[in-house]
């Protein structure tokens, strides 16, 4: 039984094909909403057969952090020197992705973008999910997880606190007000878009929906307190989103280890985050497109814009990278020296260039607009940005520790079975829940479209008929 | 005798036509706080000629702030000393470190006050049975009039002549 109400006016009963046929423009609000839940309600074989393969890689994964809280950290790789592996790279790799959800929707909201208006649910997700996974590190890191509790600010038996002047705990302060943040960002924005499947839907999601709506009827009220609360978290949910990063970095830039002890750390990891969370938000706005047939709301100007940013930011990441290499290869300090050598042309060296060209291939490519604007291209180009992304965390985390101001005290580092095992379940746990929310959720933030088009008009300049946005609020 | 007071909903498709027959039903009479508007997009502000009311989020978001910041003080610089461990020439509390907890705090607490302060200054949730048409959502602006019985007629006129689409009793229902 279907669980899509026909609620429409009667005089527009008629049958109505959702294809690229029609521009936004031309929809009445009513096809704009089924145009939107229509595909969350078709979840074919492929759907399902997608779902259990995820899922199966999660409940490997689950097996292999059981086999390692049973056997305990040993049976990972980490060593002495090398103490943070493939878990702190995977950690550093998924705070990074979540700031792409912020810069998209708080700061592009603020200057009033909008191209953002399709995307940004997309992105708030990806922010969520991927701090979600984030979060699940510092917990495997631990070894005996159930110790967590000991981290939580309240004295132990023996009136002693937290110590606060650890950076391990500003991470995990940090990373829960990130992810307490961007959660409730996305909830608050989502609550009319409720009311509206609430409206449209019935059984168990009608149910679900009307709990999630809270009541909301669109009242003028409501609108103005709601649009208000958006404005306050885009502005506070900035510098939330900047020290996030920031605090990580500090995890390494506080240490005394070679390559480590860099001030200029946290900018370098905050424009790597939003070069890798772009491009991350390009190459799942492709898939979902595709796989839930958005063709509609997610087009060419949309990747084209994206593209941009990509570009930008990591033409902005190569000049923070630069900054810290050539004052590192200047010092020449004897350390710094032998990494460095070790990375262009010893042991390192595969994973040095893949992450070099990785990175800056698609800055390139990315100049030509066909890439941008053809999915496809766009898809390669910025999953190569975050294969290149990954290996430069690897190369910072597990590559730096090799190497210290103590010679007898160096070595290697390869990741066990169970190191892999975790971080691939983490990949296909975000993909999992990202491949639920779509169905469940409205992806494209249908108030938002259709307040969109209320500020456009087409004006007649010379021979050109021009979409004019009216500077409204 | 007090007047019987007579409640309608009425269904526009224009936002046009809706700010020109608010503007005559508070000619007739009927003041602002008798007319709530459903819309299933936010218009700008002013567009359906009505006032904005005053909100108490900014207070509410500042006074969450505060609390954090102090909650954050509390952290960084009073449980050092409620368990002083004195390590050879280092204070017991460091300006950085503190800085960053104090800073996060504030800003954990601003985050959830503007979500709760939202929630509260717009007495959410609330599933109970209210007035409201489904239609709302699919694009329709509505509506709801609170007047006294005897202008009745003279309401329905107005509505009409400003193209409205459907008048009805309002429905509550449970949302």
């Amino acid at each position: 039984m279907s669980e899509l109400a026909s609620n429409r006016p009667e005089e527009a009963n008629q049958g109505t094909e959702y294809e690229e046929r029609l521009l936004l423009a031309e929809r009445e609000d009513w096809e704009i909403n089924q145009a939107v839940l229509q595909p969350m309600m078709q979840t074919g074989p492929g759907f399902w057969i997608l779902v259990a393969v995820l899922g199966a890689i999660v409940a490997w994964g689950l097996y292999a952090w059981g086999y390692l809280i049973y056997w305990g950290m040993g049976s990972a790789g980490i060593n002495r020197p090398v103490y943070w592996g493939l878990f702190i790279t995977t950690f550093v790799f998924w705070v990074g992705i979540s700031h792409a959800g912020t810069m998209i929707s708080a700061v592009l909201r603020l200057l009033k973008v909008d191209w953002r208006r399709p995307i940004t649910r997309g992105a708030e997700a990806m922010t969520a999910f991927a701090l979600m996974m984030a979060g699940l590190y510092p917990l495997i890191h631990l070894g005996r997880v159930w110790k967590f509790y000991w981290m939580i600010p309240y004295p132990n038996n023996r009136f002693m606190w937290p110590n606060f002047q650890s950076p391990l705990m500003w991470d995990m302060v940090a990373i829960f007000t990130y992810l307490i943040g961007s959660t409730l960002y996305l909830y608050l924005a989502l609550i009319p878009d409720m009311a509206m499947a609430r409206d449209n839907t019935t059984h168990w999601r009608y149910k679900l929906y009307r709990v999630l709506a809270l009541g909301w009827r669109g009242t003028e009220a409501e609108w103005h307190k709601l649009h208000r609360a958006l404005g306050i978290f885009s502005i506070v949910i900035i510098p939330i989103f900047l020290s996030v990063h920031s605090i990580v970095s500090w995890d390494f830039a506080v240490t005394i280890q070679p390559r480590w002890h860099s001030t200029i750390f946290a900018p370098y990891f905050v424009i790597g985050a939003v070069y890798s969370g772009l491009a991350a938000l390009a190459s799942i706005l492709v898939v979902v497109r595709r796989g839930m047939r958005l063709q509609e709301f997610l087009r060419g100007e949309h990747f084209d814009a994206l593209g941009k940013l990509v570009l930008v930011a990591g033409m902005a990441w190569t000049y923070f990278w630069f900054a810290g290499f050539i004052v590192e290869w200047y010092g020449n300090e004897p350390v710094v020296r032998e990494l460095i050598h070790e990375e262009v042309a010893g042991n390192l060296a595969p994973f040095f260039y893949l992450q070099m060209g990785a990175n800056l291939i698609p800055l390139v490519l990315l100049v030509f607009k066909r890439i941008r604007t053809t999915p496809a291209l766009l898809l390669v180009t910025t999953l190569l940005v975050n294969v290149g992304m990954y290996t430069e965390r690897a190369l910072i985390v597990a590559g730096s520790l090799q190497r210290n101001d103590l010679p007898f005290n160096w070595g290697t580092y390869r990741p066990t079975w169970v190191e892999i095992s975790i971080v691939a379940m983490t990949f296909a746990g975000f993909a999992l829940l990202y491949t639920l929310f779509s169905r469940i959720i409205p992806f494209v933030p249908v108030w938002e479209i259709k307040e969109g088009r209320l500020r456009y008009t087409v004006r007649r300049i010379g021979r050109l008929l021009v979409p004019t946005a009216a500077e409204i609020e | 005798m007090m007047d019987e007071t007579k409640s309608l909903m009425a269904l526009f498709q224009s936002s046009d036509d809706t700010s020109d027959a608010i503007d005559d039903l508070h000619g007739l009479g009927i003041s602002d706080d008798k007319v709530v508007v459903m819309t299933g997009v936010p218009y700008p502000k002013g567009a359906l000629g009505r006032g904005l009311e005053w909100l108490a989020l900014p207070y509410i978001v500042l006074a969450g702030a505060v609390a954090g910041m102090l909650f954050g003080l509390f952290l960084a610089v009073i449980t050092p000393h409620l368990y002083r461990l004195d390590v050879g020439g280092h204070p017991p509390v460091g300006f950085p470190p503190a800085a960053v907890i104090i800073f996060v705090f504030t800003m954990m607490a601003t985050i959830v006050s503007t979500f709760l302060g939202v929630l509260w200054e717009m007495d959410f949730p609330r599933f109970g049975p209210a007035p409201y048409h489904k239609l709302v959502t699919a694009g329709y602006l509505t509506v709801m009039l609170e007047f006294p019985e005897a202008l009745e007629a003279r309401v329905r006129q107005i509505l009409e002549s400003h193209n409205v689409h459907e008048i009805s009793e309002p429905e509550r229902m449970a949302l």
